[in-house]
């Protein structure tokens, strides 16, 4: 990052040989450098990832500009339906829904992550392994499969409330996924539940590529274990970290399935999110076009915080 | 870096919309003006489905339908044996997400399942995808037994705008509605005779809740439920006519009413009491049901369609009554079941019309009864398995003649299923006044019919 940035101040700078149209030249100079039957190889790549990526990218775009109910012949909108979202009394809430569940996706799984892989980095576990793989095992399970099986912990005679009344706490019982007050919060636990283990995953993967020597020289520094994370773990993790999160946040802000599969939004709408409008919209009231500038919405704010995350986390190392 | 970053990115957006090929969606299909198909002017003879040759009838329909198909199709085919039958169920959800697309692919099936309101049939009506079914109305007399108020459900303008008038796009033999189901012992043990009228019922709630038991069991997870116990109680109140009006979108019409909201209210105060139990907003409906077969709840406000396996869990041990209005008629949330649609695009219209004529036909009657279902047809002919789905049957009959199915409020606007939803939640739970509950409704359903008129407006002007 920072020679490219370089190179450009430079071809733009008073210093340089050509001043007139420094762009072109720059241009010109890229072209230059490019060996270009390289890009034959990123064809096959390039085509599947146009037909199937971008093409459906840009077919929403271009429909969040229609009236359309998915059938009958669209009545050009413009920006119309992206109007109506900003006075959409739904959508704060929903945003704010999201942020919650940011937290609870990414930032606790990260830290919960952080903890983990530093613990078993320092400590000599038996059967390592497996233990990493149960911990991982919530990520490989369908989100059908968790959203029943935590409704059912949070059900009102679930586990859950038995725990509960086994050591004396049956005032806290509840129908835990219909109670206005802990509905978001509980379903914001099974996300935590079901990242925690890829990020510490990564994390672990991260810990065994740091060299041996930090450690000893950390130690000899006279550095305990918490020092020792701080100083040498954490700073080391970094890009592991910005992929972690980039994952997580991008998963959290598109969090639909396991909202659907718990809450479907309630009880009220206590606990929407926008991904819960873009399905409504699209299959069940039919008002595509505004279902299609949600998603528009959507990616926008996934590529702009995962871009802010990125830069924050990992700006300075490349 | 950055600027080339930034072209890059533009560069992707562009090419994204240069494949997306820019052309207006759905172009091609454009709104139904109305249908210039063949007529039915007499009763289809299986000579006249013979002169289609060797065909087969393709059929699409709900999960629920699989039993009264697997009886249906055999006799058909032996009666119209040049015809095969292939049945295609998906679940609920499933169909209604996909069985306005399927209609309109070139495959599409002769006959299918819809649903009413402007959810699923309005888009079936409006793409022209489903043919008006007078003139089989007509030819088949079935006016004889469904009455005009029940026909509504039915009822579309052409261009699939206006929900309630105009020509009718489907049809079904069978009834659905909500009633309450009690528990026998538990009644005899309170002492208390099955609730016949309004009155009688609130009372034994009451005696149910002072001797120490939970009155009625309720799983609102799926947010449906608790609207329909606030339907039941609302039917009380309102005349049919209104509700039907207002879900139908006739202007002027308000669910802001005193009977409405005194029934929110009604329902709030059984919440505030205790008589739903704790946790009914965590409860699915499938748990709150088998919750009621353990004996949780004296009674369970709930679909007619519960009957059989209520039957079954239950040991016998349930009743089902529906409570009378002070004038001794009834009227409750419910309609017939999910409508038969004749796709327009069909090459086998009379074999389709013979196949709702067996369905509709006195005779089959007792073949729905045998599986479970509430037919309207066979004029009290039918003799149900066991008590209880007797009880069904007996009260839909009487129902279907005191014009009173009151259909669903939901169906009064594409979002409806979702505001009543938040909006009941919102009230048992004292998040909103009985009023703001009607008036929540009453915005949804403003804002609906707004739109409807722009759409209608631009329709007219392109």
């Amino acid at each position: 990052m920072t020679a490219v940035t370089e190179a450009r101040t430079g071809a733009s700078s008073p210093e340089a040989e050509v001043p007139a149209r420094p762009r072109k030249g720059a241009v010109a100079a890229w072209a230059s450098r490019q060996y270009w039957p390289a890009y034959l190889y990123l064809l096959p790549g390039a085509v599947f990832y146009v037909l199937f990526v971008l093409g459906p990218l840009g077919q929403t775009a271009w429909i969040s500009l229609f009236r359309w109910d998915g059938l009958t012949e669209g009545r050009w909108a413009g920006l119309d339906n992206y109007r109506d979202l900003f006075h959409d009394g739904r959508i704060p809430s929903a945003l704010a829904h999201s942020l919650v569940f940011v937290v609870a996706y990414a930032f606790l799984p990260v830290a919960l992550g952080l903890v983990l892989a530093g613990l078993m980095s320092r400590i000599k576990v038996r059967g390592l392994t497996f233990f990493r793989a149960v911990l991982f095992l919530p990520q490989i399970l369908a989100t059908v499969v968790v959203a029943v099986s935590w409704r059912w912990i949070y059900d009102i005679d679930g586990p859950l409330n038995a725990a509960l009344r086994a050591v004396g706490l049956g005032g806290l019982t509840r129908a835990w996924l219909g109670d206005y007050d802990t509905a978001l919060p509980a379903v914001a636990v099974v996300g935590t539940w079901v990242m925690y283990g890829l990020c510490m995953v990564l994390f672990l993967a991260g810990v065994q590529k740091i060299p041996t020597e930090r450690y000893e020289a950390a130690r000899l520094d006279g550095a305990g274990p918490i020092r020792e994370f701080f100083a040498v773990t954490l700073p080391a993790l970094r890009g592991e970290i910005a992929i972690a999160l980039v994952l997580t946040i991008t998963y959290a802000l598109r969090n639909f399935d396991l909202v659907w599969n718990t809450t479907a939004g309630g009880p009220g709408t206590s606990t929407t999110v926008p991904s819960v409008f873009i399905y409504q919209g699209a299959f069940i009231t039919r008002e595509v076009g505004g279902a299609a500038a949600i998603s528009v919405c959507l990616t926008a704010v996934v590529l702009v915080v995962t871009g802010v995350v990125m830069r924050l986390v990992r700006g300075k190392e490349d | 870096m950055k600027k080339l970053r930034l072209t890059g990115a533009a560069g992707v957006a562009l090419a994204g919309l240069l494949v997306a090929g820019c052309g207006v969606p759905g172009a091609g299909t454009t709104a139904s003006s109305g249908f210039d198909g063949p007529r039915i002017t007499e009763r289809v003879t299986p000579e006249d489905v013979a002169k289609l040759g060797d065909t087969t009838l393709r059929v699409l329909a709900d999960a629920g339908e699989e039993d009264t198909l697997n009886a249906l199709v055999p006799l058909y085919e032996k009666k119209y044996p040049n015809v095969k039958v292939k049945v295609t169920t998906k679940g609920f959800d499933d169909l209604m997400k996909t069985v306005v697309n399927t209609l309109s692919g070139d495959d599409a099936p002769d006959l299918a399942q819809g649903n009413q309101g402007y959810g699923t049939d309005g888009p079936l009506v409006k793409a022209g995808l489903i043919r008006p079914l007078d003139d089989v109305l007509r030819t088949y007399g079935w006016e004889n037994f469904l009455t005009d108020g029940t026909l509504k459900q039915w009822r579309w303008s052409a261009g699939g705008t206006i929900f309630g008038a105009g020509s009718l796009y489907g049809i079904s033999p069978v009834t659905e509605y909500v009633g309450v189901f009690y528990n026998t012992d538990k009644l005899a043990k309170l002492g208390i005779e099955p609730p016949k009228t309004y009155a009688e019922f609130t009372a034994a709630l009451d005696k149910a809740k002072a001797a120490g038991e939970q009155p009625l069991m309720l799983g609102n997870a799926e947010k449906y439920p608790a609207s329909q116990v606030i339907g039941l109680v609302q039917a009380q109140n309102t005349p049919s006519r209104d509700i039907r009006s207002w879900l139908a979108g006739v202007p002027g019409s308000a669910i802001t009413d005193a009977g409405t909201v005194d029934a929110a209210r009604t329902v709030q105060d059984w919440a505030g009491r205790g008589y739903f139990g704790p946790g009914y907003n965590g409860i699915s409906a499938d748990d709150a049901a088998a919750k009621f077969a353990q004996g949780q709840g004296v009674f369970y406000v709930a679909g007619s369609w519960n009957a059989p396996s209520l039957q079954e869990s239950m040991n016998g041990r349930v009743g089902f009554t529906l409570p009378t209005r002070p004038d001794g008629t009834r009227a409750t949330v419910g309609s017939m079941g999910l409508g038969w649609h004749i796709g327009t695009k069909t090459k086998n219209l009379t074999a389709s019309v013979a196949f709702l004529d067996m369905l509709m036909s006195d005779e089959f009657a007792q073949n729905l009864t045998d599986v479970g279902r509430t037919p309207v047809t066979g004029h009290g002919t039918v003799k149900a398995a066991s008590p209880v789905v007797e009880q069904v049957n007996g009260i839909g009959t009487k129902l279907l003649a005191d014009d009173g199915q009151n259909f669903y409020l939901d169906w009064a606007s594409t979002t409806m299923y979702d505001t009543v939803g938040a909006k009941t939640q919102d009230l048992l739970d004292r998040r909103t006044s009985p009023e703001g509950f009607a008036n929540g409704l009453q915005d949804d359903w403003k804002a609906f019919q707004q739109k409807q008129r722009e759409d209608a407006a631009a329709g007219a002007g392109s």
